[in-house]
Parts: structure tokens; C-alpha cells; sequence
């Protein structure tokens, strides 16, 4: 996909809920195809939703092909991007804690509370190699707390017509009128102006 | 990427902008450094909805480290993976024939008689299981695979069918 590329992302986003809202219609009429180019289009946002609560890759897997066999039985009830985004991000996320609570029930003794929930967040993958600027703003979403990394990292995977409706369906919701910046993103601005290494071009 | 004004601290009540837009980009790209999706996952997800029924169950891959065996295309020793669902366990054991293709052996508990299919990328194999719960598939081609359980001899029963999750075989 050619879409990894910032300034095709940038170009492609106003089009890209337009062209889900119609891949929407053509699989409510039962259109395998336009149900797989959704699966294409939307699973990255959901593996970063299910990764990010925690899951192993395995589980995380699992999680997606049971959001996505859910969401077959919704479809009747679901008409645009926003929507759609919102609900598989939900479903995706209220499976993803399913798991895992049936994991810790497994696990004796194990006194585990929510706040404690591994980090997935930034630091805790595989080195990767960053240049200045990279490193400067994986250092900053890095000291942001937990909830806003999550956040971040997850509408950074979402249409972008749709991050209002990603963020309210996270329960953070980012404008109650237009989706504003919000605290997250404000916060995250706030520390890369702190630092000269991520303010600089 | 740079801010019109650097020296302001921007406001969250403010829409977003376009250094907004620049660092979602920037944290996309860094995610999928990090933490990549498997890049065949969504062929996968593809595959398993393809056969989707009304009535379904989904199984689950009963165990952990079945996982990683799952993952490990055309292993050579034989594995044993079980799936759960609410209604059946099913257990099989996958071997290699001579030819190079895979022979399955399975049991479903508690034992039934179940119309068995087998789905590949090519086509679908069908066999029944016995009264023991116990079936085989002689020669599946090697590659993605996916079962599905279905209620025997009783297209209008009240039985679910069940499938697995997309393997490779």
C-alpha cells in the first residue's frame, strides 16, 4: 500500500471515509469484496487497538477475526465511516479486555489492577532505528501518561474524518462540536516545543 | 514539519492543523515500525469471513504455545492443536505424508457424528466423523486451512456450526 507515505496519506484521507461509506453500502448487499477491501482498510487500525490493550500478537489476532465476524451481524445497522471506525474499535476493545481478564483468572493470586496493564506503548517494542526528529517524538509520546499514548497511537491508524468519533468511542472524547486537538495532542505539541530537537524542520 | 509558531503552546480546544495531521503521519509511521501488523493478517481475516454462516461458533485456539506451531509453515514433526468453542472441543494432530501434503487426524469431544469440512485456498475437503467423535483428512494441500464443524445428517437442527481460525497447514 502505497498509503505509508505521509504526503499520499495526506492527499487520500478526505476521499478515504467517502470511499468506506460505499464499500459500507455495497457489503450490507452482501458484496464479498467490498467487505475485504474493508477488512484491508481497517484491520491496521484494529491490530493497534488490541496491541495497545495489552494483547499478545496471537491474542490479538483472535480478537480481530472475532470483531470482524461481529461486525457482519451489525452491518445492517451501520451507514458511515464514522460509525463503522467506531464500532469495530469498540468491539475490537471490549474483546480485547475479555481476554485478557480471562487470562488473569487463569493466573493464581494474581493481584494485576487495570492501571497496571503491561506497556505496549513506545520503548517497550524492538529498537528501531530513528533519525533526530523520530527520536525526539518517541521520547515525547513516551512521557505522556498511558491513556493519552493509547490514544495517539491508535487515531494515528484511523481515517482522519473519523478521529472525533475513534476518540469518543476510546472515551476521550476530543470536541464536542468539531474534533479539536485535544489534550493528547496538545500535550504532545507542548513536550516537542520543550524539546529544540523536535521543534527543529 | 514545522510549526507556524513554535514558540505558542497550542491550545486543545483549537481544531486540528496541519502539524497536528504531520505528527499522526509521524506516530502512524513509528507504530508500524514498532509494532507491525502481520502483513497477511487481513487475508486471513478475508479467508474466514468468506465462510461465514448465520449460525456460527467461533473456536479459539485452546492454548497459548499452539500459537507459535501454528505460525511455523510446512513444520516438519507432527503438531497437535485444540480449538474451544462453547459447545465442542476440537482436537487434531497434523503429519506430513511422504508427498509432502498434510494427513489430519482429529476428535471432537464430546464425541458425535458432525459433517467435517476442511476449507483451503484450492477447495474444500469433506469428510463425517464417527460416532467416537474421531476423523481424518488423508492428503490436505499445504497452506492455509480452516475447519468447519457442522450438524450431521440435520441441515435444520438446532446445532451450531463451528469454525476454527485460519491455520497454516
Amino acid at each position: 500500500m502505497d498509503d505509508r507515505n505521509p504526503a499520499t496519506v495526506q492527499a487520500a484521507q478526505p476521499d478515504r471515509s467517502v470511499r468506506i461509506a460505499s464499500l459500507v453500502s455495497a457489503a450490507r448487499q452482501g458484496s464479498e469484496d467490498a467487505l475485504g477491501q474493508i477488512v484491508t482498510e481497517l484491520s491496521p487500525l484494529l491490530w493497534q487497538v488490541a496491541r495497545a490493550a495489552g494483547l499478545s500478537s496471537g491474542d490479538a489476532e483472535d480478537v480481530l477475526q472475532t470483531a470482524w465476524m461481529r461486525l457482519v451481524a451489525h452491518l445492517s445497522d451501520i451507514h458511515d465511516s464514522a460509525a463503522l471506525t467506531a464500532w469495530l474499535v469498540t468491539t475490537t476493545k471490549r474483546e480485547a479486555w475479555r481476554v485478557r481478564a480471562a487470562e488473569r483468572r487463569q493466573l493464581p493470586a494474581d493481584q494485576e489492577s487495570l492501571a497496571e496493564v503491561p506497556d505496549q506503548g513506545p520503548g517497550s517494542e524492538e529498537q528501531i532505528i530513528l533519525d533526530d526528529q523520530r527520536r525526539a517524538l518517541w521520547a515525547a509520546i513516551s512521557r505522556l501518561n498511558a491513556r493519552c499514548q493509547e490514544l495517539l497511537r491508535i487515531i494515528a491508524f484511523a481515517p482522519r474524518p473519523d478521529y472525533a468519533a475513534v476518540a469518543a468511542a476510546l472515551g476521550m472524547p476530543i470536541g464536542s462540536i468539531g474534533p479539536t486537538r485535544g489534550r493528547c495532542l496538545a500535550k504532545l505539541r507542548a513536550q516537542l516545543a520543550s524539546d529544540p530537537a523536535g521543534s527543529s524542520p | 514539519m514545522t510549526a507556524p509558531d513554535a514558540d505558542r503552546v497550542p491550545s486543545a480546544d483549537e481544531p486540528l492543523d496541519e502539524v497536528d495531521f504531520g505528527l499522526l503521519d509521524d506516530i502512524r509511521e513509528l507504530f508500524e515500525a514498532a509494532d507491525p501488523m502481520p502483513a497477511d493478517l487481513p487475508e486471513r481475516i478475508r479467508f474466514f469471513l468468506a465462510l461465514r454462516d448465520l449460525e456460527i461458533e467461533v473456536a479459539r485456539l485452546a492454548a497459548e504455545e499452539d500459537l507459535a506451531a501454528v505460525a511455523v509453515r510446512g513444520a516438519e514433526q507432527s503438531r497437535t492443536i485444540t480449538f474451544d468453542s462453547d459447545s465442542l472441543t476440537i482436537m487434531i494432530r497434523i503429519d506430513t505424508n511422504p508427498d509432502g501434503t498434510a494427513r489430519v487426524d482429529g476428535w471432537l469431544a464430546p464425541p458425535q457424528r458432525r459433517e467435517i469440512e476442511m476449507k483451503t485456498a484450492a477447495d474444500s475437503l469433506n469428510v463425517t466423523s464417527d460416532e467416537q467423535g474421531r476423523f481424518a483428512f488423508a492428503r490436505v494441500p499445504r497452506g492455509m486451512a480452516q475447519l468447519v464443524v457442522r450438524p450431521a445428517d440435520q441441515p435444520d437442527a438446532a446445532g451450531r456450526s463451528v469454525v476454527t481460525p485460519a491455520l497454516i497447514l
